[in-house]
């Protein structure tokens, strides 16, 4: 039984071999898509990152809100700041056109006499707080509501992006409507209250009462930062394991269309030694692909300027989850392989449900930002399993407890694959 | 059963999935250990689905089939080894060289190292293929791929032997070295079964022949018997065509 099996590896090896289409799938495609994504979503960071947000800015107020936003923008290396356009000083209107035409991405307008607003909410507020008039916080929120700062978007912008800049920008303009509405209530009760040593002073400014430390919960002794390189290596990868499927299915098909699973079904050779064979092979070419994936991400990425892949700490988890992946790929082709009945059909059918797969597994966009309907379907896609089982090695620095869970329910996906196989080629048999 | 006979056959039926008329309608016969048998029938008779199940290929929908005295019901497995099959389609890896599909066959029927080398170089030089026995199959012509697909059945030297119309589409050149071969195979032992439209092949090769239509069985004898009940025919063709008539077959 072992020459049979010996026998079927030797062959499998040899057609793999002599398939350039088949070997250039499995292979250099998986290289060309991790280089092309990760530098694609790094240089997309960095772009924005080195050259800053192209924002126009109108300062109609010239005063202390308006100048210290100017301020405020012109020294953040996020922002590409301008005020003026082919050389003129930007009004709403040809900043609205610009914006629409894409030469920038968003547009602030201070309007005329925002400072003398918040200055004259501020004095309205004192007064009526000492005179006890009760509505004075109404009438405060009233006022406020006066200042309308306009934030004109380019609509080709990424809402997700807008977003996050947006709320910075909210933030930080907040910040300096605070400061300048301290900096009133201040000069206001000094004024009310000349005695010295009760004039409350501008501390405020100066101390952050509430400071952010970012942390990565990562149990990893190496200091893993997530970056487009930890996240892109093992999703690309899984992602060009499982397209393992086409050409193994291929091979399946070509037997059977060929004639040659005629003759082997006619033969002494059960029909599992004959694809165990097969198994054997691809499971053997999964894991040189993973190893190949892996050298990219430590030794080629380098060399072209991204950050090399940290394999966190349990490399026995990265065989064992690399294993369980094989077998999920492998027992997957040879499930497309048995059910399709034509090469093409076989092709279609496998790497449709791949990207399918693929993008439910949060290959493509990540799980957490899916709808929660979606997010649910996530979970039952084996590209989702292995993506978050090498997450936890990659990312969170997890050891072979943290994969166990999602390592066996590839392995289980296999067997099930398998026994499909077995059925549905059982059926067939028994026309 | 006789001691002579090795295949017998009683009320075979297959009647596949989606169809309404069987494939092959409770035939019955037997072949005789180291006969020529050939079954002989027009397109979609119901020649290559009789073998199919007689390999094993798929089971018969009713009847009984012994082969070497097993049942092809729950003893399949004892059957495999002693069959061999030289299918209609050539069942070769076009990748491989002929000498790598030999190895690869050889290996499934449980032959192993000097042994299965030597019948491998045996069998490519007896058939002429001794030089291209390195070369892809891709790169062989009709016939040299027809020779193969030979080998690929008899290199484990089977007690039975299938052969679903092994000179299809080759030269005369190949179609004699082909048939000189089976002929010396039989000789030494070998049944052999074998479909066929070239009448005046099966003619001259058959010992005995079955001549199947619509799945049934119209007659069967040998080719002389054949020929002599059935006045006005001269040969196996008329023989087939008298039986069978002149209409075109799907």
């Amino acid at each position: 039984m072992i020459n049979k099996l010996f026998a079927t590896v030797r062959k499998e090896t040899l057609l793999l071999l002599r398939d350039k289409v088949g070997l250039s799938i499995l292979f250099i495609m998986p290289v060309v898509l991790i280089l092309v994504m990760t530098l694609i979503q790094d240089s997309a960071f960095k772009s924005i990152n080195e050259k800053g947000i192209p924002i126009i800015f109108i300062n109609n107020d010239k005063d202390s809100l308006g100048n210290a936003i100017e301020n405020g923008l012109r020294n953040n290396d996020l922002c590409s700041f301008s005020d003026s356009i082919n050389g003129k000083p930007a009004t709403i209107e040809t900043a609205h056109k610009a914006i629409g035409e894409g030469k920038f991405l968003l547009g602030i307008v201070i309007p005329n006499g925002a400072t003398a607003a918040i200055r004259k909410n501020v004095t309205v507020l004192v007064e009526e707080t000492i005179n006890g008039e009760s509505t004075a916080v109404e009438k405060l929120n009233q006022l406020q509501d006066s200042v309308e700062i306009i934030i004109m978007i380019d609509p080709v912008a990424k809402k997700s992006f807008i977003s996050s800049v947006t709320s910075n920008l909210h933030e930080f303009i907040s910040e300096i409507k605070t400061k300048i509405m301290f900096q009133t209530f201040a000069d206001q009760i000094a004024e009310v209250i000349p005695d010295k040593n009760n004039t409350p002073n501008n501390s405020y400014q100066k101390t952050q009462i509430i400071t952010y430390k970012e942390v990565y919960a990562s149990n990893s002794q190496d200091k893993i930062v997530p970056n487009a390189v930890q996240h892109n290596v093992p999703a690309w990868t899984i992602f060009a394991m499982f397209f393992i499927a086409i050409p193994l299915s291929g091979s399946i098909i070509k037997e059977k269309t060929e004639g040659s699973v005629f003759r082997l079904h006619t033969m002494p050779t059960p029909y599992l030694l004959l694809v165990n064979g097969k198994i054997i092979v691809y499971v053997l070419v999964c894991l040189i692909q993973f190893l190949l994936m892996l050298a990219v991400g430590q030794y080629l990425l380098p060399m072209l300027g991204l950050p090399a892949l940290v394999l966190g700490n349990s490399l026995m988890g990265i065989f064992i989850l690399a294993l369980a992946t094989s077998f999920a790929a492998t027992g997957y082709g040879v499930m497309v392989g048995t059910l399709a009945s034509t090469e093409h059909q076989a092709a279609i059918m496998g790497s449709l449900s791949i990207l399918l797969l693929s993008a439910l597994g949060g290959i493509w966009v990540p799980s957490y930002v899916m709808p929660e309907l979606m997010r649910n379907i996530s979970a039952y896609s084996p590209l989702n399993w292995s993506l978050e089982g090498f997450y936890k090695l990659f990312l969170r620095g997890g050891g072979i407890k943290d994969i166990a869970w999602d390592a066996l329910k590839l392995f289980l996906f296999f067997f099930v694959s398998m026994a499909i196989s077995y059925l549905s080629n059982h059926k067939k048999r028994t026309i | 059963m006789s001691s002579q006979v090795i295949i017998e056959i009683e009320k075979l039926t297959k009647t596949f999935k989606n169809c309404n008329e069987p494939a092959v309608n409770d035939i019955s016969f037997c072949i005789n250990q180291n006969e020529i048998f050939g079954l002989l029938g027009p397109n979609g008779a119901g020649k290559t689905t009789t073998i199919s199940i007689l390999c094993g290929l798929f089971p018969p929908s009713g009847g009984k089939v012994l082969i070497d005295g097993k049942n092809l019901n729950n003893q399949l497995a004892a059957i495999k080894p002693i069959i061999g099959i030289v299918p209609q389609d050539i069942a070769l890896y076009p990748t491989l060289s002929a000498r790598e599909n030999l190895e690869f066959y050889g290996h499934m029927y449980g032959l192993n190292g000097k042994h299965l080398k030597q019948s491998i170089d045996e069998w490519l030089e007896k058939l002429g293929l001794q030089d291209a026995g390195k070369r892809q199959v891709s790169t062989y012509s009709g016939g040299m791929k027809r020779r193969v697909n030979l080998i690929a059945g008899i290199l484990h030297k089977p007690k039975i032997l299938f052969l679903d119309e092994p000179t299809v589409g080759v030269d005369v050149q190949s179609r004699n070295v082909i048939i000189d071969h089976l002929k010396d195979i039989n000789k030494e032992g070998t049944t052999i079964i074998y479909t066929s439209h070239h009448m005046e092949e099966a003619e001259h090769f058959c010992t005995r022949v079955s001549i199947i239509d619509h799945g049934k069985i119209l007659t069967q004898g040998t080719p002389a018997q054949l020929i002599q009940n059935n006045p006005g025919c001269v040969n196996l063709e008329h023989v087939f065509l008298h039986l069978t008539n002149r209409k075109l077959r799907d």
